[in-house]
């Protein structure tokens, strides 16, 4: 289990602008769906972008606290 | 010598235009993910092939290793992989996917 805001500061750990939005879809604080706006994606497609989030909650996806997650993936003029 | 396991994975992308891995199969879907991705192509009405790799570990391992995601399901489209729902639904909503698919079927 993995609360928004410790989620939220794992991505800004590697992506200090990020604008993250964490919605918790099953009550279990394991399903999440997590927004991002990043100036990071500018020219990334969606997969690289994608990636870029996972990169940054390695640690909480492979201790288990993330089982399942749900992203969408924005710059701020996308957002 | 590449590992077979590899060799394997490269021959089940070539052999189905939609390829889904993920957990658990057609009949059971055991994520809510897996069974996500099933019913995005069951709009469509092509055929689509789920392999489960909750029940072979070392190809789970391989996969996350040759496609740089971390997450199941993972599919693969025509013999390029598309990550998941959160890249299809979005492709959807731009209209990628209806000429994407016509093509791979060669419609």
């Amino acid at each position: 289990m993995i609360t928004p805001d410790v989620l939220t500061e794992f991505i800004r750990k590697s992506m200090p602008d990020a604008a993250v939005t964490v919605t918790d879809r099953t009550g279990t604080m394991g399903h999440l769906k997590e927004t991002g706006g990043s100036e990071d994606f500018h020219g990334k497609n969606l997969l690289d972008r994608h990636r870029r989030i996972y990169q940054s909650l390695d640690v909480p996806m492979k201790d288990g606290r993330i089982h399942a997650l749900e992203l969408t993936a924005r710059t701020r003029d996308e957002a | 010598m590449a590992e077979p396991i590899e060799d394997e994975i490269h021959k089940e992308v070539k052999a189905h235009k939609i390829l889904i891995y993920g957990k658990g199969t057609k009949t059971m879907p055991m994520c809510g993910f897996t069974r996500e991705t099933m019913q995005f192509f069951d709009k469509y009405g092509y055929p689509y092939e789920l392999i489960d790799v909750l029940s072979q570990p070392v190809k789970r391992e391989a996969l996350t290793k040759m496609t740089n995601w971390p997450t199941l399901p993972k599919v693969f489209i025509d013999g390029t992989f598309y990550g998941d729902t959160d890249i299809l639904d979005p492709m959807e909503k731009k209209g990628e996917m209806e000429p994407l698919l016509k093509k791979a079927f060669g419609k």
